[in-house]
């Protein structure tokens, strides 16, 4: 009976989201050519057999656009959530190993940061690069890091005053290096589960500054902009434009805080108690 | 069970305040309704309740200085007299003016005005405020060209003489849309507070909301027959709804939503020259301008590319695919003008279009996209970004080029790049004026370039034409100089000429319209879905 307990199915779990995740990214990157494919034999066309999420008003295939939006959505989520997450380790190390000056530095930035609404924030640095993959990519890594620095440094503060860093201090360890090769270790699991929880942020607010028009380029297939196209089509009764991207667009910010949760609860059990 | 039950208790008292609050809500915006006066227009027979989208609400006011009537997108100024009118085939009539002539080396223009004319404040129009009217235009006009009239002058109270700098033989049209202002009554907030002498008065203006309009009692006139015009600016959905709510008589609307049905509503198409079309670079690429934009494309500048892309376009296709057939072909930026050469005018020929790719040199590889020299055939179309018919054309047009072997990509792009990249790329773009103008603006080359405005392209017996046509002093014989630039048998902007821009559709106008209203007929309308429709609102009537 013992065989299959909750860590067990957990894993299995985390196996299954993970791998539906991974085949989402990678079925977008195979459908990449047919979503830009138009077609004006077939627009919009209600859900069906050949094309299960319909057409839009010049033929593109919705499943198709569907995907590939929310594998771009992935990498992009990929690629901000790691830099941001390099960024907080960085900083929270910093500020919390380098002294008091240090310190208020990086806390006064993350202030600075966290006191700016993040959408406003994400709109202007995006819109100074001049849009696109990089104004994305740049605003968004830019506006993540705080929260997750701020775990760090306390985390950090709270590891200093143990005895083996004391005692690593005492034998000559200069702060970096006692930093590097004794906390980071212990620092790890914090900083994956931040990783994967940073997910979801990051594709939410890709999806909404590209909705908003600061973001992806019109006429590339992200969810963004599929769900600011689909706007004007309701009101025709074309439900299925924003249904599937939407409600798939959720299962996967879902699919990817709950992997966060449990890699959160595997990798540090003691969590649930604080 | 007691923590349930007050844990009950609380959930009815919460719902009751949330739909307490909902029911007041609903109360206000009802109420809101009535007061905008969209509720009590509805039925009579004498008001109108007109949606707009909601680019069409005058930002600056109504003040003919900052674009109203005179802008990028042309109308009459309702509000204001004009000294000229144009027809429903675009031929000059006159408004003010009772007699217009222009002198043989066209640099005056001589103009009689009506002497029964009051603005509704009571003083009289005079030649004093025609001419204050041209001349504070030509200082501070930010949207219209004047730069042509050195000064205007009031002779006597019903004469006014325009000295021009240069001939310009196309000065009615600009009349035609050029509200007269009173002298005595021009200031900074004239745009929000416009005394004319035109059909109708404003009556309120609720920014960003609706403006009101109400019939000039003095008009001097045939008095209108819609005495009360409500205008509200929306966004397509929200006509929509307000169509299907009942909330207004004519309201604009999109290819995209006309196979819908409306109870009570039928569909009115508008002709028009608003045309979509593209430009081709006609230099190769290497140069830059001054300002370090490079100019031109390699594949483009050949002549005998452009004409295969234009007759490898199958136009009627094109309005069945993108505007569920609601559009016409188009071959020039004037299609059915009085100043449009009908040469224009070419056949779909795919065979042709082929044929001449194949002549220029550009062979099929082995993917089905053209190569020459180890350059394959292929186009990047920018779109204005949130325009879904000019994506769609762009689309359309990337498909129908590829049977051709050349490939394409579309790209979304804002204004504050676009001008800059068409330089060098194709660009979707929209125009259509009332004004043979038009042609000059796009085809004319500028002095500092040497090249034309939009798109590199230069043709000096073109240029050549164009002066002529402005500086001819009949208007009808300006139009047969505007056609020869068009195509005068040996060179011009034509299929067998350069066809440096590609003419794809006129788009037409679609509205809404309650059963019962009878629309008066319309000129076809210039480039911009907004107040042409309403240029003749006071012929509008109800059916009894």
């Amino acid at each position: 009976m013992k065989l299959w307990n909750g860590r067990k199915s957990m894993v299995c779990l985390l196996v299954l989201f993970i791998s539906l995740l991974a085949a989402v990214t990678i079925a977008g990157q195979l459908y990449k050519t047919e979503a830009l494919v138009t077609d004006f034999s077939r627009k919009n066309m209600p859900p069906c057999f050949s094309h299960p999420f319909g057409t839009d008003w010049m033929g593109r295939d919705m499943f198709a656009r569907t995907l590939t939006g929310l594998s771009m959505s992935i990498r992009i989520g990929l690629l901000t959530a790691a830099v941001s997450t390099t960024f907080a380790f960085l900083l929270g190390l910093f500020a919390a190993s380098m002294g008091k000056a240090a310190d208020g530095l990086v806390v006064g930035l993350i202030d600075l940061v966290m006191g700016i609404p993040h959408i406003l924030l994400l709109v202007l640095i995006s819109f100074a690069l001049g849009k696109g993959f990089k104004g994305v990519v740049v605003g968004i890594s830019l506006t993540h890091w705080t929260s997750l620095a701020r775990l760090i440094r306390g985390e950090v503060l709270q590891l200093k005053e143990s005895q083996y860093i004391k005692i690593a201090r005492k034998l000559g360890h200069g702060g970096f290096e006692t930093a590097l090769k004794h906390m980071t270790p212990h620092l790890i699991p914090q900083l994956l589960v931040g990783l994967v929880l940073l997910f979801p942020h990051a594709i939410l607010h890709e999806a909404s500054i590209t909705f908003l028009g600061f973001g992806l380029s019109s006429e590339q297939p992200a969810i963004g902009v599929i769900l600011s196209e689909s706007m004007k089509y309701l009101a025709m009764g074309k439900w299925w434009l924003a249904l599937f991207p939407g409600a798939f667009l959720v299962v996967v910010v879902l699919l990817f805080h709950l992997t966060g949760e449990m890699v959160g609860r595997l990798m540090d059990p003691g969590a649930l108690h604080q | 069970m007691r923590k349930y039950r007050w844990g009950i208790a609380a959930a009815l008292v919460l719902s009751a305040v949330v739909m307490s609050g909902c029911g007041k809500a609903d109360g206000k915006q009802t109420q809101a309704v009535s007061e905008s006066g969209a509720a009590d227009n509805i039925g009579k027979d004498d008001r109108v309740v007109v949606v707009m989208g909601v680019s069409s609400e005058p930002e600056a006011g109504f003040d003919p200085a900052y674009g109203w009537g005179a802008g990028e997108h042309v109308h009459e100024p309702l509000i204001q007299s004009t000294l000229t009118v144009t027809d429903k085939d675009l031929n000059i009539g006159y408004d003010l003016a009772t007699d217009l002539k222009v002198s043989s080396d066209g640099l005056t223009w001589n103009v009689k005005i009506r002497d029964d004319v009051f603005f509704t404040d009571g003083k009289k129009l005079t030649g004093k405020d025609v001419a204050f009217t041209y001349n504070t235009l030509r200082d501070t006009s930010s949207v219209n060209d004047f730069t042509m009239l050195d000064r205007a002058e009031a002779v006597d109270d019903t004469t006014v003489v325009f000295h021009m700098k240069h001939p310009y033989s196309i000065w009615p049209y600009t009349m035609a849309v050029t509200g007269i202002v009173p002298e005595h009554a021009y200031g900074p907030d004239y745009g929000e507070h416009p005394i004319g002498s035109g059909r109708y008065i404003l009556k309120q203006w609720d920014r960003g909301q609706q403006v009101i309009l109400e019939a000039n009692p003095d008009y001097y006139g045939e008095a209108p027959k819609m005495k009360r015009v409500t205008v509200l600016f929306m966004e397509e959905d929200g006509a929509l709804a307000a169509v299907q709510s009942g909330q207004a008589d004519i309201a604009y609307t999109a290819a995209s939503y006309s196979d819908l049905t409306v109870p009570g509503y039928g569909l009115l198409d508008c002709k028009t020259v608003d045309n979509r079309g593209f430009n081709l670079p006609a230099i190769p690429s290497g140069s830059v301008s001054e300002e370090g934009v490079p100019l031109g494309n390699d594949f483009t500048s050949e002549v005998k590319v452009r004409r295969a892309i234009n007759i490898g376009i199958d136009r009627e296709e094109m309005i069945n695919n993108v505007l569920n057939g609601y559009g016409s072909p188009a071959y020039s930026v004037c299609d059915k003008m009085p100043w449009y050469e009908p040469s224009a005018k070419t056949e779909y020929d795919p065979e042709g279009a082929k044929a001449l790719l194949d002549e220029a040199g550009w062979k099929l590889g082995s993917d089905g996209i053209r190569v020459k020299d180890g350059k394959r055939a292929e186009l990047k179309f920018l779109y204005p970004a949130g325009d879904s018919v000019r994506q769609a054309l762009a689309a359309d047009t990337i498909n129908q080029l590829k049977e051709l072997g050349i490939d394409g990509q579309m790209e979304g792009a804002s204004w504050d790049t676009a001008y800059d990249r068409a330089y060098s790329q194709p660009l979707i773009w929209g125009w259509g004026a009332h004004t043979p103008m038009e042609l000059y603006n796009i085809y004319h080359t500028m002095e500092e370039t040497g090249l034309a405005a939009y798109s590199p392209y230069a043709n000096q017996k073109l240029d050549q034409y164009m002066d002529e046509a402005l500086a001819e002093s009949d208007l009808e014989k300006s139009y047969e100089l505007w056609k020869k630039a068009q195509w005068d048998g040996e060179t011009g902007i034509t299929q067998s000429g350069d066809i440096p821009w590609i003419w794809l559709v006129n788009i037409d106008h679609l509205y809404w319209v309650r059963d019962g209203l009878k629309v008066a007929d319309q000129k076809l309308h210039p480039h911009g879905h907004g107040w042409s429709i309403v240029n003749n609102v006071d012929q509008w009537s109800w059916e009894p």
